[in-house]
């Protein structure tokens, strides 16, 4: 197994009083994608910016592509390549001279790749930047770090404000990047982004990771939603260890089972004599929902509640 | 007029917003002013006094600080006030009303606040004029307080109205001329720069009509500079200068106007056009990129910077007429012709320094507003280290400064060696400038020593630079003691031509600025990145 390409521990950072990171772990295994989820303020971006060696870490270690991210910075920078989440641009210069720029500077300027990458992402790159739409930006950053040859791409909610049909052409640049045996961090709060790209998700709250992992492995640990109609009443299961949430309608049954007991809950069904029977494994939704779950209570609670901060 | 519509709540908002700049601006003012006047009263008693302060004022240097000499053969203290403290007060006055509509109209739409206030119901011209007329509060303000402390002072008060009126006049216009500036730029930045440049060569009008004749000749009266002081309050007051205010507010004001009504919010008069799909190879590190950024303000302060010096260069030749006219005022003073020429030329050479070094400042702090907006995150992520970044960004600060120093002083010399015949003067005042130069670069390596040490506290170079260039202008006239000239950073090397060159104070200075720039350099390496 080779050395991962960031592997992160117990990573401590204070802006003053306020602890943004908070112990948090973190691993990108060399050739994976790793979702990085969590909502705004979560400290994703803080993170980041420790790994690009923007800002210093308090404590805990840090190690991007073998490297310390703060003292070899420069070396590192050049096979790595970062996409922020809101991109700032020369106002003066065009997309296409900013491309062409970051290129230069990151020291593997690519001419063949960014032509066709301006043609997938159809971005217009003769027009001035300060006339750039927040999208527009985005692909900017995202053309001059896809055309690099860095084998680490770092890229920090890169689909906040493309169309849908732009996030499908960015789903398929991650998806050859990874064919081509790069490494992706992809911090994001868009779910089924994360789902469809990512080998492995660590969800961080408050600076510290809560759950990371697989997305099977994170299944394992939580719960399946199972929809069945049977010929006995289902009311048996009431009460059954790790069973929550059961609602009867008749013959139909609907209820959340850890996944642990699954097996347990389906052989009490099938006792029943089993008509129709779905279940479905949770969504990285319903992970994150669980995980962020009493937040958006409270903040229905107050009337304030505006969903998961999803943008 | 559904134009102006929400013009009034947009007034409020501003007054709240600005109450605290609004109020240095009114306090220092005004407070300078209720200060200097008893000081003034104080300083100079005997008509001997008072007449040897007036020879002062005639010479070109006070008539460059002063004006066109009303009231200099009694010279009471209303005169006084009017010759001495009036350019001071204009100049402010335009900075403060400058700044101030351009940030309450281009800078507002360069940011996007103004899409969120248009979309709103408000008019299309409603944030201009508001901006127009919340400058017109303040200034009206500054100058009534400023009628009420001199009358206060005893000073008669037709007189003391028609100078609080025309000084208020005197920043509504200058406002306006700012407004008309922030419809044809883009920027905020351009907006201000070119109605500064404005401002500057309306200052220049008046200085070269006033010096070739007492009184004022024909291009003082383009200046509005020029009128609050033509209205000879203190010596024998007419009223109606203060009319071309009036007519000169409202035809600007007019322009600005149809100006704004024909272009889209956020643009400029000229449409952007497209741009080069690749880089040239120029454009090939963070050096090209900085002084690709700076491009058009380097460019522009330093043409600025050689026009004007070559300009006021050529005002010694009035010198030379002066004293043909009048060898009493010179023999009097215990000066020479050639002597009194140096200083002139001396003084005009603080103001090219000056110019460098705010600059040189600006420069510097540049670094900072890319480190804000986020745009120095994005190449600090690829393979430029930290040093090599703000380095090359001070390099291109540093290299910048050298040029319009030496140029600034070399024109400055040509001016004069044009207007004379005497050709020694090029060599002479770029040699002087040459010896200006560690200050010059002490404000590059100031300026890093705070952005890279403690970025809040960079207002202490503004501090310092105010305090040197209130120092330097108002030493010499208030009769300040040496000390306090000697801690304002243009006092730190010696002044060729009038003086001679000393080195261990242009080593320590230069050392200082090293020192400072290192030690910037060292703590922007070892400090976190501001975050957007």
């Amino acid at each position: 197994m080779p050395s991962p390409a960031i592997d992160v521990r117990g990573l401590d950072k204070y802006f003053g009083r306020f602890k943004a990171l908070d112990g948090l772990d973190l691993t990108v295994g060399t050739g994976q994608v790793a979702g990085f989820l969590g909502p705004n303020g979560a400290g994703k971006s803080t993170a980041i910016r420790v790994l690009l060696g923007l800002l210093r870490a308090d404590g805990g270690t840090a190690r991007v592509l073998g490297g310390d991210p703060w003292t070899d910075a420069v070396a590192l920078h050049r096979r790595l390549a970062y996409v922020p989440g809101d991109v700032a641009l020369w106002p003066n210069l065009t997309g296409g001279q900013a491309i062409d720029l970051l290129g230069r500077l990151h020291g593997t300027a690519n001419p063949a790749r960014k032509k066709e990458l301006l043609a997938r992402f159809e971005l217009d790159p003769g027009k001035k930047a300060r006339t750039y739409s927040k999208g527009n930006r985005q692909k900017v950053a995202l053309v001059a770090a896809l055309a690099s040859d860095a084998e680490l791409l770092i890229l920090d909610e890169p689909t906040s404000g493309l169309d849908p049909l732009m996030e499908s052409v960015f789903t398929e640049c991650v998806r050859e990047a990874k064919a081509q045996g790069r490494s992706v961090l992809l911090s994001s709060h868009i779910l089924a982004e994360v789902e469809k790209l990512c080998d492995t998700v660590t969800i961080i709250r408050k600076g510290v990771a809560v759950e990371s992992g697989t997305l099977d492995e994170m299944r394992h640990l939580t719960r399946s939603t199972v929809r069945a109609t049977t010929d006995g009443d289902p009311s048996v299961l009431r009460g059954m260890a790790g069973v929550h949430g059961l609602e009867v309608d008749g013959d139909t049954v609907t209820f959340d089972v850890d996944n642990a007991e699954l097996d347990d809950a389906v052989r009490a069904l099938s006792g029943l004599g089993l008509r129709s029977l779905v279940c479905n494994p949770p969504s990285l939704e319903e992970l994150f929902m669980r995980h962020y779950g009493d937040e958006l209570a409270a903040l229905n609670g107050s009337g304030a509640g505006n969903g998961t901060g999803a943008e | 007029m559904r134009t102006f519509t929400g013009t009034g709540s947009l007034i409020r908002f501003i007054l709240r917003r600005d109450r605290v700049r609004m109020t240095v601006w009114t306090v220092s003012l005004v407070g300078m002013m209720a200060m200097t006047v008893p000081t003034l009263d104080e300083m100079f008693q005997t008509p001997e006094q008072r007449l040897g302060r007036a020879a002062i004022m005639e010479t070109p240097t006070g008539i460059v600080l002063g004006g066109p000499g009303y009231g200099l053969d009694t010279y009471g203290l209303g005169a006084m006030v009017a010759n001495e403290m009036t350019m001071t007060l204009l100049v402010a006055l335009a900075v403060m009303s400058v700044l101030h509509v351009v940030r309450h109209t281009r800078a507002e739409e360069e940011s996007g606040r103004a899409e969120l206030l248009r979309a709103n119901v408000v008019g299309s011209g409603a944030q201009m004029t508001a901006a127009l007329a919340t400058n017109a509060v303040v200034n009206a303000v500054i100058g009534g307080l400023i009628t009420l402390s001199l009358v206060a002072n005893g000073l008669d008060a037709p007189d003391s109205v028609a100078y609080g009126a025309g000084l208020a006049l005197a920043g509504i216009t200058f406002g306006a001329i700012a407004a008309v500036c922030a419809q044809v730029s883009e920027h905020s930045r351009g907006a201000s720069g070119l109605a500064f440049l404005v401002v500057g060569v309306l200052f220049m009008f008046r200085v070269v009509g006033d010096i070739a004749e007492r009184g004022g000749s024909a291009p003082s009266w383009f200046s509005p500079f020029a009128w609050v002081q033509q209205t000879r309050m203190y010596d024998d007051l007419r009223w109606w200068p203060l009319a071309l205010y009036a007519v000169v507010i409202v035809a600007v004001f007019a322009v600005a106007f149809l100006l704004a009504g024909r272009r889209d919010l956020g643009a400029g008069l000229v449409a952007a056009r497209p741009g080069p799909v690749n880089a040239s190879p120029l454009l090939n590190g963070v050096f090209a990129l900085h002084l690709r950024q700076q491009r058009t303000s380097i460019v522009a302060w330093t043409v600025a910077v050689a026009l004007f010096a070559l300009s006021f260069g050529t005002l010694i030749a009035e010198i030379d007429t002066m004293v043909e006219q009048n060898p009493e005022l010179v023999t009097r003073m215990g000066l020479d012709a050639q002597n009194m020429s140096s200083a002139f030329l001396g003084m005009l050479l603080l103001y090219v320094v000056m110019t460098a070094a705010a600059f040189a400042t600006l420069s510097v702090l540049r670094t900072r507003a890319e480190e804000t907006s986020g745009r120095a995150e994005l190449v600090l992520s690829t393979a430029v280290g930290r040093i090599r970044w703000m380095g090359s960004a001070m390099l291109v600060s540093t290299l910048t400064a050298i040029v319009m120093t030496l140029l600034g002083g070399a024109s400055l010399g040509l001016g004069a060696a044009l207007a004379t015949g005497d050709d020694d003067w090029v060599g002479t005042v770029t040699e002087a400038a040459a010896a200006q130069l560690p200050v010059v670069l002490m404000f590059v390596g100031l300026t890093a020593l705070f952005v890279g040490v403690a970025p809040r506290l960079v207002g202490v170079v503004w501090a310092w630079f105010g305090y040197g260039l209130v120092a330097t202008i108002f030493g010499p006239l208030l009769d300040l003691p040496e000390w306090m000239m000697d801690y304002g950073p243009f006092g730190l090397v010696a002044q060729l031509p009038v003086e001679e060159f000393e080195t261990a104070p242009f080593i320590v200075v230069l050392g200082a600025a090293l020192a400072t720039a290192a030690v910037g350099l060292a703590g922007f390496r070892r400090r976190d990145l501001a975050t957007v």
